[in-house]
Formats: structure tokens, C-alpha cells, sequence
């Protein structure tokens, strides 16, 4: 490892392979920093490693993604994996660990690849034990090969579906889906839909995996609402309104899934500018379409900037890329336009398709802003609605005055599990909007440190730590 | 807007002070540039202190320690005030003639709530402590709060006695017409005959403003909070010759400080941290207690803060103009003072006198000096 690059990329999913491939060739020098064993991000986890005997199971898209890892094993990028970032600098300083101990290093340019995550789905019981996430789901197949029989899933949105249909193909026992996708989304969503056949290819394979799911005879509840898991400590159950009938299904294992926001924890921690998106209900960074963020040195692609999919983000992952090569005087602003036409085209219709799946698959308010008093928020530090109302009361206005008092946010997660339920939440009661209420200020470190590794890491010679001590 | 008193700065300094007039009948306005303890007063360590004080600070310090044991019932509130004693560690006989030359100041002066530990004693009181540690030094009053609480819980009092809080008023001029203070912040003029500069690492911007020149400067200090761990130990801890201080909350979370500092930017409101101190505040805290090697790292911060020259704070009356006060530049130790400061402000701006020597603290005691 060098101490210095052109260009540094963290993440090695779609979007981050995409643009070291890009960079690397243009003679940048890369390197590409990445928590896990291996490259593919969670849609292509394992995808040239897989566990399972038969992973074409999983799908022609999964298997889609082969080609760009192989590509990206290939390109002359320097890969770390398992490098955990804990810090970016908008100085462009890395800080990592790695071996167990911590490394650091500077580059020129940043580019951020960091992905989405599961929206929480705070209803009431969400957090006992039996409770995962469809996204759990897949890890746990797509690492392991595990599975969970007789399972109930339930949500919204085309992951949710996709998991459901790659248990089903590999014959593994669903009991029910309950689908959260309210009847009035429909309707919402008609208006966007001719806008969305540009997107023919996705919505068809959309609607192949609902097919897919009603032909296999799986028990499907439409227009859930009002769901509440059921249950002491563990999971017995789960309780739902669908079409006016109280229905309750009793289950072992519980999958909820509402869909996917990007992945806050780092581009937060640096202090890039972020506003908040109505179409997809989550913050974003604030970007441009070259992904350039509010610091001139960093830049944002792939589902961290807004989500937009496997391969709009691989197509924003090469844009990205061009505009970094420009600022690093590799490549002139037309051989930038040239190269970068046809993709941003895509990205547009990507786009126009998203729209309509944002619209269709919104995850209802009362499945996003918890009113049950008991319903827990954060889960780090256990903090339920009843006591995050009494700490807005005592005067906290905003999400880091309601954490002072109450602790929310200040557990592990660093908010992750609980940063977009307090914003709107915050907002709801103050009868403002989300982007006057905000978020976090997140701290350093972006994952835990191990305080033995933190001590160990110097960048000052061994005299000037002595003045430190003294 | 008018007022009897115009208080510049919605710390824990700003805020006592305005309960502690407002409960004297005084109308009172504060005036914060953000929002109320989002500085030093919400994000430090939280250590409720009088062991180790600089002499000239035991007095207040003392005072104000009497204050905290009872704060929770004063101010109707949650401060998060826990009394768990404060062990500064002696590591090695060097330190113990430290602490014995400190000693036999402090009963000079007839101060004797620090009290020398042995080896043993140390041992039962922090039974995790690493072995090679000789002896210390403990006051049974001491202990922590939550800062962000505390602050909150001042504010929330003075504002039950009618002080109006105005958050996002940066003062950007003070002019004296007559006797009357009028303090501009951009939507809005107030008026006061009586002015409180309690503006932290602002006060001296705010300083000049009022006519007199301070050597205040800023900086970052740092702190790390770990997840949560077995409880192994209830005293507030500090070390005689090291920058280590550190406790753990009722929730097993464990705060890491010790005074290091990173890079301040005041005029952004942002703090950068200094990742290599950081690294030696964990080499202490693992070295002095070797359970904390597996401990995580939960969190990182600093906030702004202001530091004197002599890491003393500023306390008392303009020397350049009347009517006008200074409570500021505690230089990282004063949210335990807070309490007290409270009171001694509110004498000085009501009668003009405090009960308490502060010729340590003047404005101009930098200026008096010739060099």
C-alpha cells in the first residue's frame, strides 16, 4: 500500500467498481477500500464465490453481476478488503482498520460507494427477538446459504419480493407475505407509469416476481396495514389490517422490509451537505449530476447518493469517476462529455423508473412514524416514543437536543436504526418540515474502534508523543 | 426588546446567571448566537470537580460543589448529577511527592477535602486499577453530570421565572448611549442597563465590543465515549501526572478525556479532531486500567472552548466601561462552576459585590503586567 493516491474509493459495489475500473484505466492511481472479504457490494455479495450449489437460483441479476466483478478483479486498482474506514477527512486524510490494527492514508480525490440500507420499520414489536430484515435474509443466503423455514415476510417494495422468490426457488418453505403497498399507491402510481415502460426490462422483471410468488400458492395479504409483531420477548406473531379484516398469523421467524435508503453514516460524519428528498423519503447528500458533493474533493455514487439501483449505479460509478479523472487533470471536460453521454442518459431513465417504484412502493406513514407510545425507536439505547415526546416537551427542538436528553442516536448504530424516524417524527409534532427539523450531527468514529487498535495508532514520531503526554 | 439585564451567552455560565437574577426579580434576556448549551456547555466530560482546583478557584469551586448535592430540587429537573468521588492515580512515588507537596499547601490554606489514598485503599476503591499504581488522592464530594441536561435544566428554570431565551441572535454590535446597553443582532435591537458577557469561546469578540481586551484564545478539546461494559468502576477517575480522566456512566459506558485538543474553526462552529492524542488518551486508559483493552470506541467529539493564558477564567466587572460584565474563559474546567458563577454574577450585577475574592480573575490582569 502507498500512502498517497489519485483517487481513493470506498465501497466495491456497483457504483465503486465501476469507477476504479474507469479511473484505473485513465492511469489514476486507485486504490479501492471495501469492509468486506470480497468486491460486489450486498447485490453481488459472493456473486463469484457463492455458497450455494446452484446460485442461478438467486437470479439473472445476480448472476449479472459476475462480468463487473471479474472486470474489477482485473483492473489496475489496488484492493484492500475487509478495510474498515472509520474516518474521511475532508482533507482527504483515510483512516482504516485493518489486520486489527488501524491504517491511514491520503488521496487527492474521494470517491463515496457506501450503499444503501434497510428503511427501519418501526411498528410496534419491531424489536424482539425472530424480527430480521428481509435484507438479513439475504446476507444470510447469499453468505452462508441459510435459510429460515416457514418464515412470514412482511412489507413492500421489489426486494422484498425478490427474497421471497429466491426461498421459493430453492424450495424453502414461505408461510405468508403480508404486502404493506397500500391500494391508493396503485392509483398514485398510474401517472408515472408511461414514463416507467422506458424501464420495460425492470418492471417486467418486477412483475415476473409477483407472478412467481401467487403461482407457487404461498398465502398473499394485500393493502396491509396497522401491522404490529406480536410477542413477549420473541416473536409469536404478527397482527395486521388487510382490506378492513384483523388478521393475525402466528410465526417463528419474522422478515420486515419497507425498502432502502442510502447509507448515511459516512457522507453525515464528513459534514457533506444533505437535504431531504420527498420522492424517496430519506436524505441524500446534495450532489451534482458529475455526484460532486458540497466539499470540492468528494464525491458521491451509487445508492449512498440517493437511491437509483445496481445499474444506474454502476452507470454513475463511470460519470463519477470521468469528473474526478478531470479535476486530477487526466482527462479534458469533452473527453469527459464524450465518454459520459450514453450513461447519464441511462441514468436519466433510470430515473424516470425509479419514480414511478418510489411512488408505487412508499412505505405508509403509520408504518414510518410510530404513534403507539411503546413502540421503540431507538434500539441502542432503548428509547420508545413515549419517552422521545417527553424529551421534545423538556424543550429539545431538534435530533441532537432530543439525543442529549434522551440518549437516542448515541448507541453502536450511530443512528442509523433510528435517525430517519426521528427526523420525521421531530417534524410531525413540531407540524414543520423534515428539511427544517435535520439530523444527527454524527461523530467520529464511523464503525466501533477497538480502543487497543486506537492506541497504537501513531502519525507523530515517538518525541512528539512524549510532549503530547507530559 | 428591554430589559434590567442583558446576558450574552446561553451556556451554562449564561443561563445560571440569568436564573440566579431572575429569581432576584431581575428581567432578564439571553442572547445565543446558535442554540442554548450546543457548545462547551452541552458536549464536555461532565465532571463535577473540586479536587485538584487551582487555589485561587477552591473557594468557588467548594461552593458550588454544596450547590450541585442539592441542584435537582432547586431547578425542579434531571441534571444527572451523581456523587461517585473523584481518585486522581498516583503511578509512581514521584507522583505521591506531588500530591504530598499539594497537600501540605491545601492545609496551609485550611482546605481538607482532598484526602491521600495508599496503595490498598486505591485497590478497594477501583479494585481494576493496574497493579503498579502506588496510591492517590480523593474528595468523597465530587463526581459527574450530564452536561447537556444541566445546561437545559437552568435554562428551563430561568425561563419558569420569566427570562426570555432568543436562540440564533448573534450580537454583531454593542453600543452605550447614555447608560442604556443596546446590543444589535441582525433582526433585532435589545436594550438593558446591565450587560453580561457569558459568551464562551466567543467572549472575546464580545469583549471588544464592550471596550475591553482580553488574551482569550480557543481550542478543541477531545473526548471518546465506548459501548457499553461490565461495571468495574464507580469513582470519576483522573491521574496525578498524566492526561487521563475517564468514568463510567450507570449504563456502563465509559468516557475517555484528558484534556487533549483538536483543531478549532469558531468562526464555522466546527471542530476537527487530532486522531494521534487521541491514540495516547487510549494508551492511558488501557495502561492504567488494563480491562479497558477491549473496550470499543463508540464515539469521538470536541467542542468550542475558551482558554486563558493561565487557565483561569475571567470573572468579574469591566474595567473599561460600567454596567458591564465578564464570566468566560474557564479553559475547560468550569461547567462545575456553573452553579456558583451563577450566584456570584447576579450579586455583582444586582449590588456591585461578591463574598468571594476574584482579584485572580480580572480582565485586565494580563494587561497590568509589565513586560
Amino acid at each position: 500500500m502507498l500512502s498517497s493516491y489519485d483517487l481513493a474509493i470506498i465501497g466495491a459495489g456497483p457504483a465503486g467498481m465501476s469507477a476504479a475500473i474507469t479511473a484505473s484505466q485513465a492511469g489514476a492511481r486507485v486504490i479501492v477500500l471495501d469492509d468486506k472479504k470480497r468486491a460486489g457490494g450486498q447485490i453481488y455479495r459472493n456473486v463469484t464465490y457463492s455458497p450455494l450449489e446452484c446460485p442461478e437460483k438467486l437470479g439473472e441479476d445476480y448472476l449479472s453481476g459476475q462480468a463487473l466483478v471479474e472486470a474489477f478483479d482485473h483492473c489496475q486498482a489496488e484492493k484492500m478488503f475487509e478495510a474498515n474506514v472509520w474516518h474521511v477527512g475532508e482533507n482527504g486524510e483515510i483512516l482504516f482498520s485493518h489486520d486489527g490494527k488501524t491504517k491511514s492514508l491520503t488521496a487527492r480525490e474521494v470517491i463515496i460507494g457506501c450503499g444503501a440500507m434497510e428503511r427501519p420499520f418501526p411498528v410496534p414489536g419491531w424489536h424482539l427477538k425472530g424480527v430480521m430484515s428481509a435484507g438479513s435474509a439475504q446476507v444470510m443466503l447469499k453468505n452462508d446459504g441459510l435459510v429460515r423455514d416457514d418464515a412470514v415476510f412482511v412489507g413492500t417494495s421489489p426486494l422484498l419480493y425478490l427474497i421471497v422468490a429466491q426461498y421459493l426457488r430453492l424450495g424453502v418453505k414461505v408461510r405468508a407475505l403480508v404486502d404493506t403497498t397500500p391500494f391508493s399507491a396503485y392509483k398514485d402510481s398510474v401517472s408515472l407509469f408511461p414514463a416507467a415502460l422506458r424501464g420495460y426490462k425492470m418492471l417486467a422483471k418486477g412483475l415476473g416476481l409477483l407472478n412467481e410468488i401467487r403461482r407457487s400458492g404461498v398465502e398473499v395479504y394485500r393493502f396491509a396495514d396497522s401491522v404490529e409483531v406480536v410477542g413477549e420477548e420473541t416473536v409469536e406473531g404478527v397482527r395486521f389490517k388487510s382490506r378492513g379484516e384483523s388478521i393475525q398469523l402466528s410465526a417463528e421467524h419474522l422478515f420486515l422490509h419497507q425498502g432502502v435508503i442510502p447509507n448515511l453514516n459516512m457522507t453525515r460524519s464528513m459534514g457533506l451537505e444533505h437535504h431531504w428528498c420527498k420522492q424517496q423519503l430519506c436524505w441524500k447528500p446534495t450532489l451534482d449530476q458529475w455526484g460532486q458533493s458540497s466539499v470540492p474533493n468528494v464525491a458521491v455514487a451509487g445508492d449512498s447518493s440517493g437511491i437509483v439501483g445496481a445499474d444506474a449505479a454502476q452507470a454513475m460509478g463511470k460519470v463519477v469517476a470521468l469528473q474526478r479523472l478531470v479535476r486530477l487533470g487526466l482527462i479534458s471536460e469533452q473527453h469527459r462529455d464524450l465518454q459520459s453521454a450514453d450513461y447519464l442518459d441511462f441514468i436519466t431513465r433510470m430515473n424516470q423508473f425509479r419514480a414511478f417504484i418510489d411512488c408505487l412502493y412508499q412505505p405508509v406513514v403509520g408504518h414510518r412514524i410510530p404513534d403507539s407510545p411503546q413502540t421503540v425507536v431507538c434500539r441502542c439505547e432503548e428509547q420508545t416514543v413515549a419517552q422521545l415526546k417527553a424529551g421534545f416537551e423538556k424543550g429539545a427542538a431538534g435530533p441532537d437536543e432530543l439525543k442529549g436528553l434522551t440518549r437516542c442516536g448515541m448507541g453502536p448504530c450511530q443512528g442509523r436504526q433510528c435517525g430517519h424516524t426521528v427526523s420525521e417524527l421531530l417534524a410531525s409534532w413540531q407540524e414543520k418540515p423534515v428539511s427544517e427539523v435535520g439530523y444527527y450531527r454524527l461523530r467520529s468514529p464511523m464503525r466501533l474502534l477497538n480502543l487497543t487498535e486506537l492506541s497504537q495508532f501513531s502519525q507523530v514520531s515517538p518525541v512528539q508523543q512524549q510532549e503530547a503526554q507530559s | 426588546m428591554n430589559a434590567d439585564v442583558i446576558i450574552i451567552g446561553g451556556g451554562i455560565q449564561g443561563c445560571a446567571t440569568a436564573y440566579e437574577l431572575a429569581k432576584k426579580g431581575a428581567s432578564v434576556i439571553v442572547l445565543e448566537k446558535d442554540r442554548v448549551s450546543q457548545h462547551a456547555s452541552g458536549v464536555n466530560a461532565g465532571g463535577v470537580r473540586v479536587l485538584g482546583r487551582h487555589v485561587a478557584e477552591v473557594e468557588l469551586s467548594k461552593a458550588s460543589m454544596d450547590l450541585w448535592q442539592g441542584l435537582d430540587d432547586e431547578l425542579e429537573a434531571d441534571t444527572g448529577f451523581r456523587c461517585r468521588s473523584l481518585i486522581n492515580i498516583a503511578a509512581d512515588e514521584q507522583d505521591i511527592e506531588t500530591l504530598l507537596k499539594r497537600q501540605e499547601q491545601m492545609h496551609s490554606l485550611g482546605h481538607y477535602h482532598e484526602k491521600m489514598i495508599d496503595q490498598q485503599e486505591l485497590r478497594e476503591r477501583l479494585p481494576y486499577v493496574s497493579p503498579g499504581c502506588v496510591g492517590g488522592v480523593v474528595s468523597e464530594s465530587d463526581g459527574y453530570a450530564i452536561p447537556y441536561k444541566s445546561t437545559l435544566a437552568f435554562r428551563n428554570a430561568a425561563a419558569r421565572l420569566g427570562v426570555r431565551f432568543i436562540e440564533g441572535a448573534e450580537v454583531k454590535q454593542i453600543r452605550r448611549i447614555g447608560t442604556t446597553w443596546l446590543v444589535e443582532t441582525p433582526s433585532q435591537q435589545y436594550e438593558a442597563l446591565k450587560l453580561v458577557n457569558c459568551s464562551g469561546a466567543w467572549a472575546d469578540k464580545v469583549s471588544v465590543m464592550i471596550g475591553d481586551n482580553v488574551p482569550l484564545t480557543h481550542s478543541a478539546p477531545m473526548l471518546m465515549i465506548t459501548s457499553r461494559m461490565p461495571h468495574f468502576a464507580t469513582p470519576v477517575v483522573g491521574a496525578v501526572s498524566r492526561p487521563l480522566s475517564f468514568k463510567q456512566f450507570e449504563n456502563g459506558t465509559v468516557l475517555i478525556g484528558g484534556g487533549a485538543k483538536g483543531f478549532a474553526d469558531r468562526d464555522h462552529n466546527r471542530t476537527r479532531l487530532d486522531y494521534s492524542k487521541l491514540a495516547v488518551g487510549a494508551k492511558n486508559a488501557i495502561e492504567f486500567f488494563p480491562i479497558m483493552r477491549t473496550a470499543s470506541v463508540n464515539r469521538m467529539w470536541s467542542g468550542l472552548e475558551a482558554y486563558m493564558p493561565d487557565n483561569l477564567p475571567v470573572i468579574g466587572e469591566s474595567v473599561r466601561s460600567e454596567n458591564a460584565f465578564h464570566a468566560f474563559g474557564f479553559s475547560a474546567h468550569g461547567f462545575q462552576m456553573g452553579p456558583i458563577i451563577g450566584k456570584v454574577m447576579a450579586d455583582l450585577v444586582l449590588t456591585g459585590k461578591s463574598g468571594f475574592d476574584l482579584s485572580a480573575f480580572r480582565i485586565d490582569r494580563f494587561e497590568r503586567k509589565v513586560l
